[in-house]
């Protein structure tokens, strides 16, 4: 044997996963580090405050446009005397949670639809790219205001109509690199050794696939909210639920009176969609491989 | 009863074509299409190894991939041990696929980077669900060890891998399913000289020990001359020179496959002043605007006019030896 110079090679140095990578990238990245701790507070607000703040938003509390700070309402009051600070903590969990669901929704349909395209390209990829572009040139809140004005306006209904009309940035970004992918060595090398078509795809190529479609998706959460907001502002919402484009939308009227109204939920949303935008920024340059140089 | 098996034609290749479509078809005008791989036919004896050898764009990649079906041939037969491969619907492929496995070239992209080194060595056994599970591991173990991988390497992910061990465990992919036949796709030419010899070595030992039967794919004569029973030269997707390993190494015919024997370095220094260096000027020519005649009538020294415009034969010239040139006759001497 050992003239065959099959000797075995020095052992390699420690395991260390991919992911462990990443988290190490997305540490340096400080905007994206503090976006996350802003994140993950208002995440807690939204699981535990209604718990520490149980003030029914609903409940006319006290006169109405009570300034923030007076008579000890943090926030002030709505236009019914309503408490601020309840409605914009209770409406953290619906604004969330909409966009959080509507997001994974998105991402559902579209890894769907651009893993098949990708995949099987051909006439399977002519047809779902064209209703892909179908889609794409809808008028996005237009259609969404359709879907919920035909079938009700309660939060699995919103939630399906914004994933519906936001899924396709997610197909065309699961195709590309599909298609990438699929000329991939060791995706061929998967077939020969007798992979199956459906492993190819979600075993194979889609966890490779994976860090861009990520990316996609924080972005996604953020302007889920906002899309909500838009909806909720134009009353095409659940009106037995509470959230921040609702309160900015019943408050729209006394903009001028008590801008406070309107100005204090346009924060909540801003805030939470500016800190999901930066984690995303960060995620694409932690799971970009091409990006590590910088 | 040994040489009885040492006969048996394990793969046997007849006219296999591949065309691509490049442009045109459908509602717009006629499709255009390069032919990469021309009516090519060999055979390889079981146990036995055949190389395919070529410049880049001469097909033999392609070639190795439609052989294993992993690209679509436009006809021609494909017969490892009395399975037309070509003929198989999808799931008699799959499982045919464990008599014919696969080593790629670039030992960094034929891994998958997610997955550890013992499951990739695993997937062929996984997916072709031919072995209970509970036995797997063993295999898997026995395989790192064929290959000269430490055990406590399983857990590592491909990166942690230099580019030999990388091609270790291609390899130990590759023989996870016991197959009859190993198409190895240039396992070498991404390597370092001093790891090409191990990997080399390391095959050549695999195949007297399982008793494998390779189709080499290389465009290296050097490493061929190590490796092979019989050689295939292609050139523009033809087979020029066709015969075994010797033959072809003391009395090559076509003027191509001289030119690229005459650019093999060696250490020998009587050979090295043995043969003349002869360069072959000019490209080959555009794979779409193929010349009637020879395609290497363009960069040929020798050329005459009847090569421009009549296609040469690929004929028997000797026992075993089959060339492609009109200037090579039954006395099989070299027009060079």
């Amino acid at each position: 044997m050992s003239d065959l110079n099959i000797v075995p090679t020095e052992p390699a140095p420690v395991a260390r996963h991919p992911a462990a990578e990443a988290w190490e990238m997305f540490r340096r990245n400080h905007a994206a580090m503090v976006a996350l701790v802003v994140l993950s507070l208002i995440i807690l607000v939204a699981i535990f405050g209604p718990y520490i703040y149980p003030t029914d938003p609903f409940d006319m509390v006290w006169a109405p446009f009570s300034p923030p700070g007076v008579d000890g309402f943090i926030l002030g009051t709505d236009y019914l005397g309503r408490d601020l600070m309840a409605a914009i903590i209770h409406g953290a969990r619906v604004s969330i949670l909409i966009g959080l669901a509507a997001a994974l929704m998105s991402v559902f349909i579209g890894v769907t639809v651009g893993a098949l395209a990708g995949f099987y390209r051909g006439w399977v990829e002519e047809v779902l790219m064209r209703i892909t572009e179908f889609f794409q040139v809808l008028p996005t809140l237009l259609f969404a205001m359709v879907i919920v004005a035909l079938f009700g306006a309660s939060l699995p209904m919103i939630t399906l109509a914004i994933g519906i009309v936001s899924w396709t940035a997610v197909a065309r970004i699961t195709r590309s690199e599909f298609l990438r992918i699929r000329e991939l060595e060791y995706v061929t090398a998967s077939r020969a050794s007798g992979a199956k078509n459906a492993k190819l795809m979600f075993r194979i190529i889609l966890p490779n696939a994976l860090p861009p479609i990520i990316v996609q998706a924080a972005l996604m959460v953020g302007s889920a909210i906002l899309f909500e907001a838009g909806l909720s502002f134009l009353g095409l919402t659940d009106p037995n639920v509470v959230s921040w484009g609702q309160v900015i939308g019943s408050n729209r009227q006394y903009i001028l009176d008590a801008s406070y109204t309107v100005t204090i939920p346009g924060m909540a949303i801003f805030v939470t969609v500016l800190a999901i935008s930066l984690v995303g920024d960060g995620l694409n340059d932690a799971l970009n491989p091409k990006l590590r140089q910088r | 009863m040994k040489d009885q098996m040492q006969d048996e034609v394990l793969l046997d290749v007849q006219d296999l074509t591949v065309r691509f479509n490049v442009g045109g078809g459908g509602l717009f005008g006629e499709a255009k299409y390069l032919y990469a791989v021309d009516n090519i036919s060999f055979q390889i004896k079981r146990g036995e190894t055949l190389a395919i050898v070529g410049e880049s764009g001469s097909g033999k990649t392609t070639a190795a991939l439609a052989v294993a079906r992993l690209v679509e041939a436009y006809k021609g037969r494909v017969d490892l041990a009395g399975t037309d491969f070509l003929t198989l619907n999808d799931e008699e492929l799959r499982q045919a696929r464990a008599k014919m496995q696969f080593i790629f070239q670039d030992p960094y992209s034929s891994l998958n980077p997610r997955v550890r080194a013992e499951k990739i060595v695993r997937e062929p056994l996984d997916n072709l669900d031919a072995v209970p599970e509970s036995e797997r591991q063993a295999i898997v173990d026995k395989l790192f060890e064929a290959v000269g991988l430490h055990p406590e390497q399983q857990r590592l992910f491909p990166h942690q891998f230099s580019g030999g061990q990388r091609q270790r465990i291609g390899i130990a992919r590759a023989l996870a399913t016991q197959p009859d036949l190993i198409i190895c796709d240039e396992p070498v030419s991404a390597l370092d000289v001093a790891v090409q010899a191990q990997i080399l070595n390391l095959l050549r030992k695999l195949q007297a020990d399982f008793g494998l039967t390779f189709l080499f794919i290389s465009h290296d004569l050097g490493v061929v001359q190590h490796m092979c029973d019989s050689i295939a030269v292609m050139y523009m997707g033809k087979v020029v020179e066709y015969a075994d390993r010797l033959s072809l190494f003391n009395n090559p015919l076509h003027p191509y496959t001289v030119a690229l024997l005459s650019a093999v370095p060696s250490v020998d220094k009587e050979r090295r002043a043995a043969t003349k260096r002869i360069l072959i000027p000019g490209d080959p020519p555009d794979p779409l605007a193929l010349p009637k005649g020879c395609r290497f009538a363009n960069r040929c020294p020798v050329a005459q006019d009847r090569c421009k415009t009549e296609q040469p034969e690929l004929n028997e010239v000797a026992p075993g030896h089959k060339v492609a040139c009109h200037l090579v006759d039954e006395r099989a001497v070299s027009p060079l």
